[in-house]
């Protein structure tokens, strides 16, 4: 079982990372945001790295792997809130997450979500 | 007794190491020039502990201010090699990370040259010629627009 709770808030799919992440988690979440876009879909994929201080090569592929995932799925991820260690390790690692929308705060992440500014076609209803 | 030529050479080790001192306590600024504007100026040569050094108080300022947009200028900076390209481009990602566009601006045409011959791919980096431009584009991508209009003081009567 997932130790990372999908939540839904306004047809975006969050996910807070865990300080403590393991490989199985990311793995647990990788297939429950796959599971949840299959079935339901969503305008969008949130994913928190605020509490995250140490990052491997395996999360960072994961992360690589759920963006490109949710991508072909129909929903662009935004991955938010990555402190500047992280980034720098990220970049060591050769882990560079093309393709994938990031933002300071989960805050900036959703409004970028909402305005459709993270790639991916965004048909809104007025 | 001395030898003259051994006591000069002794004097302009220690005026270098003086030098090198001086060189490495100047930080790299990286300065605030709007609200969610940050521009890093590189003057120099880059090596490895200092481009890490930059990295750092970069992404770290990122962090402090909230900034969407850095502006790297690389007018100061002599001649362009594939080390410094990776140092570049290393920075950029890392900064792409934290959710902040980075530009880099200040490019000549000598630069964008050697760049070219040496294969640099910066592809998907927005690069401009002079800071002006690229401010001009940061205005733009956060929705500032510059008027110009008459001045309320008269700079020459103030």
């Amino acid at each position: 079982m997932s130790r990372i709770p999908v939540i839904r808030v306004e047809d975006v799919l969050i996910a807070s990372v865990l300080e403590d992440v393991t490989d199985s988690d990311a793995v647990a979440l990788q297939s429950e945001l796959g599971h949840q876009l299959e079935v339901r879909g969503a305008k969008g994929v949130l994913i928190d790295l605020s509490v995250v201080g140490i990052v491997d090569s395996f999360l960072g592929r994961v992360l690589a792997e759920v963006a490109a995932m949710s991508r072909l799925l129909g929903a662009p991820t935004v991955i938010a809130g990555i402190q500047p260690a992280v980034a720098v390790t990220l970049v060591e690692l050769g882990v560079r997450l093309a393709g994938v929308r990031t933002a300071l705060t989960s805050d900036a992440g959703m409004r970028m979500l909402r305005e459709g500014r993270a790639g991916g076609r965004h048909v809104g209803r007025r | 007794m001395k030898d003259p030529v051994e006591q000069t050479r002794a004097q302009m080790v220690d005026n270098m190491e003086d030098q090198r001192k001086t060189i490495s306590e100047l930080q790299t600024p990286v300065i605030q020039v709007w609200e969610g504007i940050l521009a890093l100026p590189i003057v120099g040569t880059v090596d490895s502990a200092r481009a890490q050094q930059m990295t750092e108080a970069l992404l770290d300022r990122i962090t402090a201010t909230g900034a969407s947009v850095v502006l790297l200028d690389i007018t100061a900076v002599p001649t362009v090699d594939t080390a410094f390209a990776k140092h570049l481009i290393e920075t950029i990602a890392a900064a792409r990370l934290l959710g902040t566009d980075v530009m880099v601006v200040g490019l000549t045409t000598h630069t964008a040259l050697t760049l070219v011959h040496l294969g640099v791919d910066l592809e998907g980096v927005v690069t401009r010629t002079t800071m002006a431009k690229g401010l001009e584009l940061a205005f733009d991508r956060l929705g500032f627009e510059v008027v110009r209009r008459t001045p309320l003081v008269d700079v020459a009567h103030p």
